[in-house]
């Protein structure tokens, strides 16, 4: 049934399976060409001798294990809202059907919504091992089926933590938890893996090098699942069927089958306290609009749509939790570049340069989770702006004042504080900042006009706004913005590497450059608000 | 107050609304009444603004609602079939949000008047997706009415209601039309539209069937003291038959 639902709706919209299939064959091929590249390099690099094997095998578990806590962190909420909150439970279970039998399919729709996407982006890697290391036939299927039985474990263990988690969570605010749950272990992960100071590597001594690749080699923790998956691809590889995929395997089965049982008798026998809808009690009589509301009430309907989302974003995990994995990035960001910093001015002015495509890239994915999904975001509760007197201008300008402050604190603010960290040369020193404040006016012009142009109403959470043509137009066009500025950056800082102080931005050329950067950006921004103001004045949805 | 003028509405090769034409005057409540499918609701959406005609027009307090839509819509007062309302909000927040966003004067004094006509007052501050789909369904009321709409437009106003709310809703209704109020509400309860409306509205596929009040309907089907029911049923099963007698005359010729 679900299945059929999935096609019908493909069926609809050819052009958003055209795209996504090429997203997906591009992504494919690209991780495809890295691993065997990888592959090569690590097989041919001199010295490695016997160990070429053994690092690729611990390069494959951590993979492997990165992408199933990735899969653990997601699994979270996506198993609450699939296996105890999901609208079409009570009617599956009002048939003349073995009730297991429904939770195991929905543990197979949760299986299928959290580990899909990493067993897809795994799967490249995997023929690209074979590939290079020539192997049998049957290795496929082996490492197939490998990959596919380890990601049921996370599966499995999410499904039980959000059983738990139903019990335990206060009533109604199960997925809350969930999420700020998972947020706060998924920026834990980048954080983390960013302490691990790759860049260290750089500095290494080739003898230094093949000592850390020998240790490497010898990290084997032979109990975690990630090493049973890799050591069954690896016997796959050698042409034999390892015990390693049979334990896989049967684990795997036996977990999820389970996991369904487990979940069909907490649920039957009224385990959850969670499910019920009971909230909070409130104070009883009229309380006046608070403190902070009250200057931006006197904005008018603007004021008040921007009280009304920031309401809204406070209340909602599944919004303010993108805001903490973008601070996370942020951080993840500045601690990198940073970490570049170098001696020479010339080197230091370089790695400036650079950062400027980086900054119109990282507010590029910043806007994309923040400004896009803003008039999705009223979802079917937009029909209360649409029968009130406002024009779309008016809701779309609302949305774009909305989401320029955050968006220019950290445009600005990263610009300012890199350039500092870095010691950029004048020039580059006023280039950053502005780079960083105009990036951040044109996305989230662009975010929002695009956004209201091509929004998503029924989309069950901000993460699933971008997935469409929309969300690719605006990282297209967003990307090609953070080039267009960068290159009208360029010339001013090649004359400031070439002579330093050579070049004023008081000059007639610098003001001009100047006034080029702030039209670019005018016309990024305005443009995509009138689009998209003028889109979503046409839009006749049943939602909304 | 309502005008609504040769309204077509058109899917594709489906024509949802198909030249209907009707107005609803000032003090009065018109029930839109209709099999499903009938067109009664996308004539509501389009009333509201939230679908734009194929041809035709419609008039709120004689702003047209293309070429005015800000001045037509102030005057609007609407309550959908499906009170969709933002769930992080508590009931006093949104109205407080509506009041801004119509310019309310003395937004909080009147919301606070009709929450407690709703009895939502003591809930008022909780969020509103602890509510019932009635405590929904009597906020979306007090929102429709917070600015005095001078048009009322009710998509099925019933459901979900407990029967003194139900009770409440059509006195609000017959109030709102005696205050001078132009009320515009599709309905599948014959019950409540013969006991609130002061003239019926029939749209069989998209279509017209017929229109006045209750006696110029008896009148229509022959028979005095026909329930809305009785008079309902006739006329869509004539609407049925009609067709069916053209393709049987055709095939005959």
């Amino acid at each position: 049934m679900r299945l059929r639902g999935a096609v019908n709706g493909l069926r609809r919209s050819p052009v958003r399976l055209v795209v996504g299939v090429v997203l997906l064959a591009g992504v494919f091929d690209g991780v495809l060409t890295v691993t065997r590249r990888g592959v090569r390099f690590l097989d041919g690099y001199p010295g490695i001798g016997t160990i070429a094997g053994a690092v690729e095998q611990r390069s494959l578990e951590a993979l492997f294990t990165v992408l199933m806590l990735a899969v653990a962190f997601s699994v979270l909420t996506g198993a609450i809202a699939t296996l105890y909150g999901s609208q079409d439970l009570p009617f599956l279970l009002s048939l003349p059907v073995d009730p297991v039998r429904v939770f195991t399919l929905k543990v197979v729709e949760t299986y299928l919504n959290s580990a899909l996407l990493p067993a897809l982006f795994t799967l490249p890697v995997l023929v690209g091992l074979g590939l290079e290391q020539r192997a049998p036939a049957g290795y496929y299927a082996i490492a197939i089926f490998a990959l596919l039985a380890l990601y049921a474990l996370p599966v499995a263990l999410g499904a039980v933590a959000a059983l738990l988690l139903m019990r335990v969570a206060p009533a109604g605010r199960a997925k809350e938890v969930a999420t700020a749950a998972s947020v706060a272990l998924a920026a834990g992960l980048v954080l983390g893996m960013r302490a691990l100071r790759p860049e260290r590597l750089q500095h290494l001594t080739p003898a230094q090098f093949e000592q850390a690749l020998s240790r490497f080699a010898d990290l084997h923790v032979g109990w975690l699942p990630s090493a049973w998956g890799s050591a069954a691809v690896w016997g796959a590889l050698q042409g034999r069927v390892p015990d390693a995929a049979l334990l896989l395997a049967l684990v795997s089965l036996v977990v999820l089958l389970g996991v369904a049982r487990l979940a069909a008798m907490a649920y039957r026998a009224g385990w959850f306290r969670s499910l019920d809808t009971q909230g909070r009690q409130g104070a009883v009589g009229a309380l006046p609009p608070a403190r902070w509301e009250r200057p931006l009430a006197r904005l008018g309907p603007a004021g008040g749509m921007v009280i009304k989302d920031l309401r809204l974003l406070a209340r909602d995990p599944s919004q303010w939790s993108q805001l903490l994995v973008l601070v996370a990035l942020a951080g993840v960001y500045f601690i990198s570049t940073a970490s570049l910093a170098a001696e020479m001015q010339s080197f230091r002015d370089v790695v400036g340069a650079l950062n400027l495509v980086f900054l119109g890239f990282l507010l590029a994915g910043v806007g994309i989770r923040t400004a896009f999904p803003l008039v999705s975001l009223e979802g079917e509760g937009l029909w209360l702006l649409r029968t009130g007197p406002l024009r779309a201008r008016n809701i779309v300008a609302a949305k774009f004042w909305g989401a320029l402050p955050p968006m220019l604190l950290l445009g600005g603010g990263l610009g300012v504080a890199v350039a500092g960290r870095l010691g950029v040369s004048p020039v580059l020193a006023l280039a950053t900042p502005v780079a960083g404040v105009c990036a951040a006016v044109a996305v989230t012009g662009l975010g929002v006009g695009l956004g209201a142009a091509f929004p998503r109403l029924d989309a069950a959470s901000p993460t699933e706004v971008p997935l469409s043509l929309g969300g690719l137009i605006y990282m297209a066009l967003s990307l090609a913005y953070a080039v267009v500025t960068t290159l009208l950056f360029a010339y001013p800082t090649y004359r400031s590497l070439r002579a330093p102080g050579a070049f004023q931005w008081d000059s007639a050329l610098g003001l001009t450059l100047l006034a080029a950067v702030l039209a670019v950006t005018l016309l990024w921004t305005l443009l995509p608000l009138a689009f998209g103001s003028a889109r979503l004045a046409r839009l006749e949805s049943n939602v909304g | 107050m309502i005008e609504v003028d040769r309204l077509v509405k058109t899917y594709g090769r489906i024509r949802a609304v198909d030249d209907v034409t009707f107005s609803v005057p000032e003090g009065r409540v018109v029930a839109l009444l209709g099999p499903n499918g009938a067109g009664k609701s996308t004539t509501i959406k389009a009333i509201t603004g939230l679908l734009r005609p194929s041809s035709g027009s419609v008039r709120v307090g004689g702003f047209d609602l293309e070429r005015a839509p800000l001045e037509a819509k102030a005057l609007l007062g609407y309550v959908p079939d499906r009170p969709y309302l933002y769930q992080k909000l508590t009931g006093r927040e949104l109205l407080r949000f509506l009041g801004r966003l119509r310019r309310v004067g003395d937004a909080e004094r009147k919301a606070e008047t009709w929450l407690a006509h709703f009895g939502l007052e003591r809930s008022a501050n909780e969020l509103i997706e602890t509510y019932s789909h009635g405590m929904r369904q009597k906020l979306t009321f007090a929102a429709a009415l917070l600015h005095d709409p001078q048009a009322l437009v009710i998509d099925e106003p019933m459901v979900g209601l407990d029967p003194r709310a139900a009770h409440d809703v059509r006195q609000l209704m017959r109030k709102a039309a005696e205050a001078g109020a132009a009320v515009l509400l599709t309905t599948h309860s014959m019950d409540v539209a013969e006991a609130v409306a002061d003239s019926v509205l029939l749209l069989d596929r998209g279509r017209v069937r017929a229109m006045g009040t209750m006696a110029e309907l008896r009148e229509r089907v022959g028979s005095r003291d026909a329930s809305l029911e009785a008079i309902f049923l006739q006329l869509t099963d004539e609407a049925v038959a009609e067709p069916a007698r053209g393709r049987g005359e055709g095939e005959a010729a």
